[in-house]
C-alpha cells in the first residue's frame, strides 16, 4: 500500500474520495435500523413510564374547551413546527365527526414576533401575545427539547399568573420548565437526544389530540344535544 | 540536553520576539481585530502557558487553543461506556492516566476504581497487552484514546494480539483524527483563524501533504511546530513571515522529528487495523465525518464495543459548562462562569480541566486570572481599566 494510499484511508476527503458504494449502504441501512430502534425505545420509555401523565394532561386540555377555552400553542425552532403542528391538529381534525376546536401557534405572525423581539426582547414574543389574547380557563401548550427555552418560561409565568391551564413537553431532564413547577403537567421525554426528544413529543400531541376528542365525544354522549327537527315540523 | 537546552535559549528567544514584533507591525488585519493563530495540540497549550508566550507576543497576535486534547474532546457519554466495562465482571480496564479523573455523567475511572472497579493505569497498550497475558482468566479492556499519534501503538499491539492468538485482550476505541476536525473549524462560521501551529507528534506520524488543503484551499498558513518555547516561537515567527511576504504555504518547523512523508511503518499498521467511522462526537464541536476510528472487521474479537454491551447514551454537558465555547476558542478559560470557583482542578466540572494539556488546566495552574497582552479582548479591558 503506497503512503498515499494510507493516507487516503484516513482522509478520503482529501483524495475526493466517497466510500465504496456497496458499504456505504450497508452502513447506511445498518444507521437507519439503530436509530430507528433508538427512537421506538425513547417513544416506548416514555409512554410505559408516563401514560398516566399524558391521560391527566388530556383532560386538562378536555376541560378547557368544555368550558368554552382556546388553546395556544408555542415552541422555538422545531418545537414551533411541532406548536403550529398542534394547533393544526385541532383546528383541522382529520377524523370524521370529531369538530374543529380552537387553536392557536403563538409563533404564527412573524410581524409581532419580530417587533416585540426587536422592541422589547426575544423572551417576551410569546407572553405579549398571551396579554392580548388569553384569559383565565385557556389552555398553553409550550414544547422546548432543554426545557429552558427563556420565551417559554415568561409565557409560562404569565399564563400561572392569568388561570390558564399549563402543559409543557420538554426533554433531557426537563429543565427549568420542570425545577420551577410553572406547569401543571410537564411531560418530559428522558433523553438526551434532540431528534429522540423531538420524536417522542410528536407521538405525544398526537395521542393527546385523540384522547382530548374520545373525553370530549364521550361527555356528547355520542347524541346530539340540541333538538331535531322532525319532518313535519315536529321536534324530537 | 541536546534538543531541550537550544530550544530554550532565553537569547534566542528575545531575538525571535524582535523578529515577530518587526512582523507584526507590518501585518495588519482590515478590521484592525489581532491575527489570530490557532493551535490543536494540547502539548502547545501547555508549552505556551508553561513558558508564558502568549504575554510576550504583541498584542496584534492572539493564540487560539483549539481542540488538541483528546481527552478534552471526549464527550461524557464515553466516559460513562468506560465506567460500563470497568464495572463489568472479570475485566481489568486499562488506561493512559490524564483519563481516569475526567468526570462521567455518574463518576470518573478514578471513582470507580475506588468503588471496586479494577482500573489500572497504563504507559502504553503493551502495558495492557502484558496484563492480559498474565491473567488469561480475566478481560482486559485498553482505552484507547488519541490522536493519530497513538493509533499506531494501538495498531500495533492489536496485531501482536492476533499474532500471538491472545483472546482476553480488547480495546476500546476512541482514536480520533485533526484533520477532518481542523476542516471542520474551518467551515464553521464562528471561529476566524488566520494561520495554524500545526501538531507536531501528529505530523511525525501522517507527514506534512495532509495539511496542503488548509494553504490551497482555505488560504490558511500553517507551520508544523515542535514543543519546545522556541520551536512554538520560531514557528509564529515563520507564520508572521508568511503573512508579511503574502504567502500561504506549509511549513515544518519541527523536521527534526517530522519526516515530510510522514512514518510508513506506523500508517501501514494504522490502515490495516482501523477503519472510518461514518462520524464522531466531539464534545463541545457537535458530531464530525470521518474524525474517528474504530477496528475493522478482521479485529472485531479486539473490539471492546463488539465484545460488551456499551451503553452508548449521549450525555449532555452540564449547563454551565461551557468547554465547547472553549475549544472553538470563542472564549477564553477565565470567561467561564465556572472557571476558578466551581470548576478547579481538584474538583473540575468539564474535561477542560481535568486534563494537563486542557486549556482550562493550564490556565489555572499558570495562573491565567488576568488578561495578558495576546488576549484581544483583554487588551480592550485593560485599556478601559487604565482609562
Amino acid at each position: 500500500m503506497s503512503a498515499d494510499s494510507k493516507l487516503e484511508a484516513l482522509y478520503p476527503f482529501l483524495y475526493g474520495k466517497k466510500q465504496d458504494a456497496v458499504a456505504m449502504e450497508a452502513a447506511l441501512r445498518e444507521s437507519v435500523q439503530r436509530k430507528a430502534a433508538a427512537s421506538i425505545e425513547a417513544k416506548r420509555g416514555f409512554f410505559e413510564a408516563h401514560g398516566g401523565e399524558v391521560v391527566k394532561a388530556a383532560e386538562a386540555i378536555a376541560g378547557v374547551y368544555r368550558n368554552k377555552g382556546r388553546l395556544f400553542t408555542m415552541g422555538n425552532g422545531g418545537s414551533s413546527c411541532d406548536a403550529a403542528h398542534i394547533a393544526v391538529e385541532f383546528e383541522h381534525p382529520v377524523t370524521a365527526g370529531r369538530p374543529a376546536l380552537p387553536a392557536e401557534n403563538l409563533g404564527a405572525d412573524i410581524a409581532m414576533m419580530t417587533a416585540v423581539g426587536n422592541d422589547v426582547g426575544f423572551d417576551h414574543v410569546y407572553l405579549r401575545r398571551l396579554e392580548a389574547h388569553a384569559q383565565a380557563g385557556d389552555g398553553l401548550i409550550g414544547i422546548s427539547t432543554s426545557g429552558n427555552s427563556g420565551n417559554l418560561l415568561a409565557a409560562f409565568e404569565k399564563a400561572k399568573a392569568t388561570g390558564l391551564v399549563t402543559i409543557g413537553l420538554a426533554g433531557m431532564q426537563g429543565g427549568d420548565m420542570m425545577r420551577r413547577g410553572l406547569v401543571d403537567h410537564c411531560l418530559v421525554v428522558s433523553s438526551d437526544s434532540i431528534h429522540r426528544i423531538q420524536e417522542c413529543h410528536v407521538a405525544i400531541y398526537h395521542i393527546l389530540w385523540d384522547l382530548v376528542h374520545t373525553l370530549l365525544a364521550d361527555d356528547r354522549g355520542g347524541l346530539p344535544r340540541a333538538p331535531v327537527e322532525l319532518a313535519g315540523g315536529q321536534q324530537q | 540536553m541536546k534538543y531541550v537546552d537550544e530550544f530554550r535559549d532565553p537569547g534566542k528567544a528575545r531575538t525571535l520576539f524582535e523578529k515577530i514584533e518587526e512582523l507584526a507591525a507590518q501585518v495588519t488585519r482590515p478590521d484592525g481585530r489581532p491575527l489570530q493563530i490557532m493551535e490543536v495540540c494540547g502539548g502547545h497549550t501547555h508549552s505556551i502557558f508553561r513558558y508564558g508566550l502568549e504575554g510576550m507576543l504583541p498584542k496584534s497576535i492572539e493564540l487560539v487553543h483549539g481542540p488538541g486534547c483528546p481527552v478534552c474532546v471526549l464527550p461524557m457519554g464515553r466516559v460513562d461506556d468506560c465506567v460500563a466495562l470497568a464495572e463489568a465482571p472479570g475485566v481489568i480496564f486499562t488506561t493512559f492516566g490524564d483519563a481516569m479523573r475526567v468526570p462521567g455523567s455518574r463518576k470518573s475511572l478514578m471513582q470507580a476504581k475506588a468503588d471496586g472497579a479494577d482500573v489500572r493505569m497504563v504507559y502504553s497498550p503493551l502495558d495492557a497487552l502484558a496484563l492480559a497475558r498474565a491473567h488469561p482468566d480475566r478481560e482486559v479492556v485498553f482505552f484507547a484514546l488519541g490522536f493519530e499519534t497513538t493509533m499506531p501503538s494501538t495498531a500495533l499491539t492489536v496485531l501482536e494480539a492476533a499474532a500471538e492468538g491472545i483472546d482476553n485482550f480488547s480495546v476500546f476505541c476512541n482514536h480520533i483524527t485533526i484533520i477532518p476536525t481542523i476542516k471542520a473549524i474551518l467551515d464553521s462560521p464562528d471561529l476566524r483563524v488566520d494561520g495554524f501551529l500545526g501538531p507536531g507528534h501528529v505530523s511525525m506520524v501522517i507527514g506534512n501533504a495532509p495539511y496542503d488543503f488548509i494553504a490551497a484551499h482555505y488560504g490558511r498558513p500553517v507551520v508544523v511546530s515542535g514543543f519546545e518555547p522556541l520551536d512554538i516561537v520560531q514557528s509564529i515567527w515563520m507564520l508572521m513571515k508568511q503573512f508579511a511576504e503574502g504567502r500561504c504555504d506549509v511549513e515544518n518547523q519541527y523536521s527534526r522529528i517530522v519526516p515530510e512523508a510522514g512514518n510508513n511503518g506506523a500508517l501501514s499498521a494504522v490502515a490495516q487495523v482501523f477503519e472510518l467511522r461514518e462520524f464522531f462526537e466531539w464534545r463541545g464541536l457537535g458530531s464530525i465525518d470521518h474524525s474517528g476510528v474504530r477496528l475493522r472487521p478482521a479485529f472485531a474479537r479486539f473490539d471492546a464495543e463488539q465484545k460488551f454491551a456499551v451503553p452508548q447514551v449521549k450525555i449532555a454537558d452540564p449547563k454551565a459548562c461551557q468547554c465547547g465555547e472553549v475549544l472553538k476558542g470563542v472564549i477564553k478559560p477565565r470567561h467561564c462562569k465556572l472557571f476558578g470557583n466551581a470548576c478547579t482542578p481538584e474538583n473540575p466540572m468539564g474535561a477542560l480541566m481535568v486534563s494537563s494539556e486542557g486549556a482550562c488546566a493550564a490556565y489555572y495552574n499558570y495562573g491565567r486570572f488576568e488578561p495578558v497582552s495576546g488576549d484581544a479582548e483583554a487588551s480592550a479591558e485593560l485599556a478601559e481599566a487604565e482609562a
